[in-house]
């Protein structure tokens, strides 16, 4: 039984694609699936901090492509979901250290032990995100509602298209509802006209998600109701599952909401 | 054999180069073949004739500029042994510029498509595509990146959209952006951009 491998990338930096790498992740394992995250960051390793497995990172990505290690070795089990596993980045080497064809030989060798592979990709078009996607078999895009994300959002599904990683979907991130219904932000409707991608998310603007990537606890690991449900949401989208998009309770953000229904 | 003379154009123009090694009735047979054969891609342009290493008498320069005349509605003629600066690295081959190209998908951020002739897209041109094109551009989608009709210096090129919202609209050496207010209006209009009396005008096409 092979699993799936996805990739999470943006283009533009900070729009959340760690955050959403460590919360869907934890909410496919909570949902019973077997997961393993990949720390695709090489250089700038964040998502072992995200997740709370910082002090328990021994090898890393670059040991088992250099055969320092076995594959096994290097990946950390979650304290909280037996099933759900990290294989971190290297802090201490660069994007070079890894190349694209050992990275899919690296997935689809982790594929045949695991549900879902999630791969967090570094920002830019560089080697990084090649890396990152070399062995993805499906991509979700993640975006702020601002013209630049969207943008380089746009760039960046031109360039999976290219690579033959078809049909990519997009979340959108840090949706601030009171914004919207003034008008200062780009509507999901906009963003979505531009990208003409299927909508996989949308997840709020969150205070809640700062304090919970600083503790290394994923927000779906509580009870919460914005940004926590919007991500199990996702995952369970994932999964196969049918999900209405949450409505936040904001009246015109609603209204919002059904126009896109119509649209896709 | 090689032509022993090219063309390539330029920001301001069109140059063409003379092959300093080839005998000077090679030179004026290619020219004389090349003016037949031109169709009006070369209206409204300044054509550069480019000498540099290049010795000619001052009749055979003559000569060269009374072919050159046969081009439809060429502006100047002007000798030049500066290619650097013109030849910018913006450069399109010439060679095709009576067709047309069909693009078949919509064009992404960072993309950029760039073409002697006449280019036809069925989908959009995103905010951050580019589209360049000797001739005209079609557009059966939206236009919201850049595009540039009649590159090579022809006024007569145009830009038709199903919907005309350009970050930026060339046609020739003519720059247009839209009026700063963004237009909220999702609708399509179909329209049509073209140059009239030096200015960038636009229509409503009617189907
Ligand atoms: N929905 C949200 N609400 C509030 N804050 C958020 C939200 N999503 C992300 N953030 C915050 O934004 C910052 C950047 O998030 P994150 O590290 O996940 O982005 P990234 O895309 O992985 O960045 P990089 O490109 O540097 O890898 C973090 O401080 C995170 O806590
Ligand atoms: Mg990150």
């Amino acid at each position: 039984m092979a699993g799936k491998a996805l990739v999470i990338t943006s283009g533009k930096g900070g729009v959340g694609k760690t955050t959403t790498v460590a919360n869907i992740g934890t909410a496919l394992a909570m949902m019973d699936h077997r997961v393993c995250l990949i720390d695709a960051d090489i250089g700038l390793r964040n998502l072992d901090v995200v997740m709370g497995l910082e002090n328990r990172i021994v090898y890393d990505i670059v040991d088992v492509v250099e055969d320092n290690c076995r594959l096994e070795q290097a990946l950390i089990r979650d304290k909280r979901h037996k099933n759900l596993f990290l294989l971190p980045a290297a802090q201490t080497r660069d994007k070079t250290a890894v190349q694209p064809e050992q990275m899919k030989t690296l997935v689809n060798e982790l594929k045949e032990d695991m549900d879902y592979v999630i791969i967090d990709s570094p920002a830019g078009i560089e080697q990084g995100f090649k890396n990152a996607i070399a062995g993805a078999d499906f991509a979700l895009i993640v975006t702020t509602p601002e013209v630049s994300a969207v943008r380089d959002a746009d760039r960046i599904i031109g360039l999976l298209e290219a690579e033959g990683i078809k049909d990519p979907e997009v979340i959108i991130n840090r949706i601030n509802p009171e914004m919207v219904s003034r008008g200062d932000m780009m509507s999901i409707e906009d963003i979505i006209e531009i990208l003409a991608v299927k909508l996989k998310g949308i997840v709020p603007e969150d205070q809640i998600i700062v304090v919970s990537s600083n503790r290394g606890e994923p927000v779906v690991l509580k009870d919460n109701p914005k940004a926590g449900t919007a991500f199990k949401n996702i995952a369970r989208r994932i999964s196969g599952q049918e999900v209405n998009f949450i409505s936040l309770e904001d009246k015109s953000f609603f209204t919002k909401l059904k126009k896109i229904f119509s649209f896709s | 054999m090689k032509s022993p003379i090219t063309f390539k154009v330029a920001k301001d123009g069109i140059v063409l180069s003379l092959d300093p090694e080839a005998n000077f009735k090679r030179i004026k047979d290619a020219l004389r073949d090349h003016v037949e054969s031109a169709t009006n891609f070369y209206a409204g342009a300044d054509l550069y004739i480019n000498i540099a290493e290049s010795s000619f008498k001052i009749d055979q320069l003559n000569e060269i500029v009374n072919i050159a005349r046969g081009y439809k509605d060429v502006k100047n003629i002007i000798f030049t042994s500066d290619v650097i600066n013109r030849e910018t690295t913006d450069t399109l081959e010439i060679s095709n510029e009576g067709e047309t190209y069909l693009i078949n998908r919509t064009l992404r951020s960072g993309q950029k498509i760039k073409k002697a002739g006449n280019v036809v897209i069925i989908g959009d041109i995103n905010p951050g595509a580019e589209v360049v094109a000797g001739g005209d551009i079609v557009v059966f989608g939206k236009i919201r990146g850049v595009v540039h009709a009649g590159a090579g210096g022809s006024d007569k090129a145009s830009v038709t959209a199903l919907k005309l919202d350009p970050t930026q609209l060339r046609i020739s050496k003519k720059i247009a952006r839209p009026p700063e207010e963004n237009s909220k209006n999702k609708k399509l209009q179909p329209e049509r951009a073209f140059i009239q009396e030096g200015n960038i005008m636009v229509e409503k096409f009617e189907i």
